[in-house]
């Protein structure tokens, strides 16, 4: 067997990078939806032959290491390798075949040289629309995956190199916006060109051996820095629980998410057994979706910077029986499947905490404030408007957490009010940071944010999927947890409460919704926290004086 | 004003190390170039100093000077290090907090402590008054004499020297904004007040908001700068016209400078970027590919159909700077990028750099981790007593020890394959960020000749010319003072732009008409400060458009002189045209929407031809030098620059030495001294 050297491996660990950059920019360049281009909900990745990744590109953490366990899935259950053929392209969007949740299609390739399957090219876009019951198949009350959209097992959409029109028929009478979704489909193919063309041409420079031998090593590669990452964390046996407020449908049950982590020698097993049975609403996560974010966790917590792909989920095992929220059984509903990852993820890092809390931050916001406005004119003229809200990260080891900053799953810009206004009848009355929401701590919890829109059309309709308006964001080592959030209608002066959860709510003219998201959660003692750092959170207005006082026995003498 | 102009030009581009002039004098026809030390503490001594030296050197009198073009990174490296005096931002109330939430989306998706970019002026110096313009630029909530009377008060007692004004909806009716600076200037003369609606009225309120406030903390910096360079350029008897470089590739007045100062941020790349469209132009239009490494990092710019692409915001320091400047990529890849190997034997080169201090091993500065000059050097592809024309000498023992016991040795490899190794690497990135910038934008690197400059990347050109497929390069004349033959080629340029988001079509006429009368107006009253001539000023019209329901724009140049319904078309028709050549699809039967209008003037500055410089000639290489290629060592022949003319050929491989920078001509590879002395390299098969 031939063994590369440190340096050729590099050289072709960087081939393999620009070959996953060369199809994102493709994925960017050609695609038509603004979840795309402005959201960057997409990503790309090189996969070996087997189909375990080696490089991937992407800017949401929810998509890193999630499309080689849908591609595994593929091959195991639906369609083995020896039934791929060169120009054959694969697709599926099934949380049941591997994937997470309907919008997301994944598309691969495989890749041939000489007659031999070098690699495998894959992306993975969230698309406009998949029908189902509601626009953007982004129910808050499905309560079956079959009001969430079109479902696609693992099919061809290419046979050698021909279209199966079919399949592209199929998909086009079933989704709200066709042009568009069928456009970002053919991206997701331009880009798997590019992807092929260059790994070809990798493997005509140095040969079918060289690249799986590259492939091979670098697995390995990581899997060793993993394993060593591991390895210098303390043996031992952590556990920790959080919190969702409620499903959407039954709004008075706490959905409980629970793992045991355990660090053995130069493994981590996660086990997830004690979480809540999957429930009725769309808040359900399946294993493609959980094993995602705890991988983004693991990764994220070492302590020096590791090479991402499939060799770091080797020393990582995950426990998740069946039927579970995290392992959600077909025909649970998943579209929000975002929000137990959120807390997943706050539960990882609450585990792991224990185990280096040199490096682990208190609770961050742990939740996408998804909220969407559907406004009505005079002419009936009707406008949609999604946007996605953060939070304050946790404090930390090093310092206080980020103020109204996205952390963890997800990653979002906001929209520019000024473009909104100028676009539909909504105008803003706020946008600001709320004080007094970061957790106390030694180092303080960031702050969370308010927003307030009013509704200048005649009608309109809200819907906002929400979360820890109950469950606050935890302090640790002895910090105190962030504001709980809070939305609420101020209609004729009147300040109405409204649930986390809000599904088509008509508005009228004059109508004010104001969110104010959650705070971060404090790390440390508050009492140990500087007195310049309180006199200058009091100065600077992050804190108010009265909680200075009651938080931090400020000017107690 | 005396206007009558003095013959000679001078560029002058200001960077980190060194100052470089390239000066003109059209009586001999020739441009000249001249380099001298940097000095940080205050950048104008060095200026100077460079031009007094030169002027000995060149024989030319300081009084006959008739136009320094400067680049100076002044305003940059105040924002770098955070040097600001105190200001205040005054908001609409309720909105205060703008300026800090920014975007929100963060960079390392892997970071456990993310940080996000800290706001320029802190909560407590950011002012709320009540006010609000509608989206239609209709006064909802008017601003009050008594709400205006209170603001003085609390600037009054904030102490701040200067003050950026941000209100939403701005863009649209500078009203509210005009009144706060009228009051301000009558109770608060000395503070100094930058307008949102003056320096950035476009929407987006966070990209305006960061842009005013930039502005206004540069203000008091570029001033001071500006005036003590004016004070030394008297005294020493310096003649001509001072005209400082900004973002856009023009240049402007100093007053200019100093009333918005944001537009010399980005200006770095400017020079570099102006020589590439310059020589793309003396090479018949052809395709460039520019290529800059320094010490720290590596730009890529492109030229294309006569043209460099200008963008419409730039960042610096993750803050966005809503200026239009050129458009660059840049990586961290340069000669004092680190090569380390870590635990898992897992190899990397930069992007942490040495930087220029203590920088590589070899300038014996204190540095010890091996980078890429220190692995030039063991290779032989640097020559330890020719390093800047030998005015520093280099330590070939100590980098052949830092890379055997910090690379090469944790690798069992022998020294010269493990140097190699990290030659081999970054020839790798620098090829692939390349590919990037050009891929990006639809195009293919085989159709382009790459355009090598600065100081460290001639030495890598060739190899990752192979790399790419590219067949063409071109070593210009005096590649490490490039920028400055840039600048020398640059125009007075002002922009301005205003936002109304409306429908692009026939109804769209008499708005249009409306906004371009008015920024035509801005510019020739800018033109007229100038004192440009009537017959050397032009007007570029160009309007930010995309289809209804996108969220980012394409800047299209207007079609035609006026502003009619078949321009429109015309423009529209453009728009989709070019829609489809960068995203690779049109949809021709949507609606467009107009979101921008902007204008540049444009004042031309005379120019003449130059003359062939006579030179001393040596047919032949002067010496010869081993140095590593692929897997063993070659003696190469090492040619002196300043000996080539016109017409001479070198076979690669070989080494050919400038004062600042060394060329190696690779194995395959064939070039000939061309026009101007610039050398151009072609691969076996290519075309001249």
């Amino acid at each position: 067997m031939i063994m590369l050297d440190p340096i050729e491996l590099e050289i072709l660990q960087n081939a393999l990078t620009a070959a996953a950059a060369e199809m994102d920019v493709t994925m960017w360049r050609t695609s038509r939806s603004t979840i795309v281009r402005e959201m960057l909900d997409y990503s790309t990745a090189i996969f070996d032959a087997e189909g375990f990744n080696v490089a991937q590109s992407a800017r949401i953490p929810q998509h890193l290491n999630s499309m080689g366990f849908c591609l595994r899935t593929v091959v195991e259950r639906f369609i083995p390798l020896e039934q791929w053929e060169d120009g054959d392209i694969i697709i599926t969007n099934d949380p049941y075949c591997g994937g997470q949740h309907l919008p997301d299609i994944a598309a691969f390739r495989p890749v041939f040289h000489e007659g031999r399957r070098v690699a495998i090219v894959g992306t993975l876009c969230h698309h406009l629309d998949v029908g189902g019951m509601s626009p953007g198949s982004y129910s808050a009350n499905a309560t079956e995956v079959y009001q969430e959209g079109l479902r696609i097992p693992p099919l061809k959409l290419f046979k050698r190199g021909v279209r199966v029109e079919e399949v592209w028929a199929l998909i086009g009478q079933n989704v709200r916006q066709p042009a568009t979704v069928l456009g970002d489909l053919q991206s997701q193919i331009a880009s798997l060109e590019v992807g092929a063309a260059s790994i070809a041409k990798l493997a005509a420079k140095y040969g079918a051996d060289v690249l799986t031998t590259a492939c091979r090593q670098l697995l390995d590669s990581s899997e060793a820095s993993m394993r060593d990452v591991i390895a210098r964390m303390p043996d031992g046996t952590y556990e920790f629980e959080d919190f969702l407020d409620d499903d959407g449908i039954n709004a008075d049950r706490p959905v409980r998410i629970h793992a045991v982590v355990t660090i053995k020698g130069d493994e981590l097993t996660v086990d997830l057994s004690g979480s809540s049975p999957e429930v009725p609403g769309p808040i359900n996560a399946t294993l493609g979706s959980s094993s995602s974010a705890i991988h983004f966790a693991v990764i994220a917590c070492a302590d020096r910077p590791i090479m991402p792909n499939a060799g770091c989920y080797r020393p990582v095992k995950i426990i998740a029986p069946e039927g579970l929220i995290v392992n959600a059984r077909h025909p649970a509903p998943v579209a929000h499947r975002i929000a137990p990852c959120h807390v997943l993820l706050n539960v990882l890092f609450g585990a792991l905490a224990q185990a280096v809390p040199d490096r682990i931050p208190a609770a961050y916001y742990g939740v996408s404030y998804v909220c969407s406005f559907q406004t009505v004119a005079a002419d009936n003229s009707r406008r949609v408007l999604v946007e996605i809200e953060v939070g304050g990260c946790g404090g930390h080891p090093a310092g206080d957490g980020a103020s109204a900053y996205s952390f963890g799953m997800h990653n979002n810009a906001s929209i520019p009010m000024e473009m909104i206004e100028s676009e539909m009848p909504l105008s803003f009355t706020r946008y600001g940071l709320l004080p007094d929401t970061g957790g106390p701590g030694k180092h303080r919890g960031g702050l969370g944010l308010v927003r307030e829109w009013r509704v200048d059309a005649e009608r309109a309709t809200f819907t906002a999927q929400m979360d820890r308006f109950r469950y606050r964001p935890y302090g640790l080592q002895g910090g105190k947890p962030g504001a709980a959030g809070r939305l609420t209608l101020i209609r004729d002066g009147k300040e109405i409460p409204l649930h986390s959860k809000v599904g088509n709510m008509p508005l009228q003219k004059g109508d004010i919704i104001r969110l104010e998201t959650s705070g971060g959660g404090g790390y440390g003692d508050p009492k140990q926290r500087s007195r310049e750092a309180v006199h200058r959170d009091v100065e600077q207005g992050y804190v108010s004086l009265e909680s200075a006082r009651s938080e931090y026995a400020f000017g107690n003498g | 004003m005396n206007r009558e102009r003095a013959p000679i030009r001078v560029g002058i581009d200001i960077g980190g190390t060194f100052t470089d002039l390239q000066i003109h004098d059209p009586r001999q026809r020739i441009i000249r170039s001249y380099k001298v030390a940097t000095t940080p503490e205050d950048p104008s001594i060095g200026l100077i100093r460079g031009l007094t030296e030169a002027s000995q050197r060149y024989q030319f009198a300081l009084q006959d000077i008739g136009y320094i073009l400067h680049g100076t990174t002044i305003a940059t490296n105040a924002v770098l290090e955070r040097k600001f005096p105190r200001g205040a931002l005054v908001t609409t109330a309720g909105f205060e907090d703008v300026l800090e939430i920014g975007r929100h989306s963060r960079r390392e998706i892997y970071s456990v402590w993310p940080q996000p970019a800290s706001p320029l002026i802190e909560r407590k110096l950011r002012f709320g008054v009540v006010e609000r313009m509608t989206a239609r630029g209709e006064p909802e909530i008017p601003l009050t004499e008594a709400e205006l009377s209170d603001l003085v008060e609390k600037l009054r007692s904030a102490d701040v020297a200067t003050v950026a004004v941000c209100l939403l909806n701005a863009y649209l009716n500078p009203d509210h904004e005009n009144r706060v600076a009228e009051r301000l200037a009558r109770d608060l003369p000395s503070i100094a007040v930058s307008l949102s609606s003056e320096v950035s009225p476009e929407i987006r309120e966070y990209e305006r908001s960061n842009t005013t406030v930039l502005n206004a903390l540069l203000i008091p910096v570029v001033r001071r700068y500006l005036e003590r360079l004016e004070g030394r350029l008297r005294e020493a008897g310096i003649g001509g016209r001072l005209l400082i470089v900004q973002s856009n590739g023009g240049v402007c007045s100093p007053e200019t400078a100093a009333r918005e100062p944001v537009r010399l941020l980005l200006s770095g790349p400017s020079g570099g970027a102006l020589g590439a469209l310059a020589l793309s132009r003396e090479f018949g239009a052809a395709s460039l590919v520019g290529v800059d490494m320094g010490g720290t990092s590596f730009d890529v710019s492109v030229v294309h159909n006569d043209r460099i692409e200008v963008i419409t915001q730039g960042e610096i320091d993750r803050l966005p700077v809503r200026v239009p400047m050129i458009e660059i990529r840049t990586i961290g890849a340069g000669g004092g990028s680190i090569a380390r190997v870590d635990a898992a034997k897992r190899v990397t080169v930069g992007p942490e750099s040495a930087g220029a201090n203590p920088g590589p091993v070899c300038y014996g500065r204190g540095g010890v981790e091996p980078t890429v000059t220190d692995a030039n050097l063991v290779l032989g592809r640097l020559d330890a007593e020719y390093f800047l024309g030998g005015a520093m000498l280099l330590d070939l023992a100590g980098a052949q020890r830092a890379i055997r016991e910090k690379f090469a040795q944790p690798l069992d490899l022998p020294l010269e394959p493990a140097a190699n190794g990290i030659i081999a690497i970054t020839n790798t990135s620098l090829a692939a960020a390349i590919r990037l910038s050009l891929f990006e934008k639809g195009l293919d690197p085989r159709d382009f000749t790459i355009l090598s400059f600065g100081g460290a990347g001639s030495i890598h050109a060739c190899a990752v010319a192979d790399e790419l497929g590219i067949k063409r390069i071109i070593f210009p004349a005096n590649a490490s003072t490039f920028s400055a033959w840039g600048i020398l080629h640059s125009d007075i340029a002002h922009d301005f732009a205003r936002s109304r988001v409306m429908p692009f079509d026939e109804m769209a006429q008499s708005p249009l008409q409306e906004i371009v009368t008015s920024l035509r107006e801005q510019g020739e009253s800018q033109l007229t400060e100038d004192a440009i001539p009537e017959n050397d000023r032009e007007y570029r019209l160009a309007v930010d458009l995309r289809y209804k329901g996108q969220a980012f724009e394409l800047t299209i140049p207007w079609s035609g002189d006026r502003v009619d319904a078949a321009a429109i078309k015309a423009t529209r028709d453009a728009f989709h045209a070019t829609h489809k050549q960068r995203f690779s699809y049109s949809n021709p039967h949507d609606i467009v929407e107009l979101v921008t209008v902007r204008l540049t003037a444009v004042g031309r500055l005379a120019r003449e031809s130059t003359d062939e410089e006579d030179v001393p000639v040596s047919e032949t290489a002067l010496r010869h030098r081993r140095v590593w290629l692929g897997d063993a060592w070659h003696e190469l022949p090492v040619w002196k620059r300043d000996a080539l003319r016109p017409g001479t050929r070198i076979d690669g491989p070989a080494i050919v030495e400038e004062d600042y920078t060394t060329v190696l001509i690779g194995p395959g590879w064939e070039a000939t001294c061309g026009p101007h002395r610039h050398l151009i390299a072609v691969k076996n098969g290519g075309a001249r």
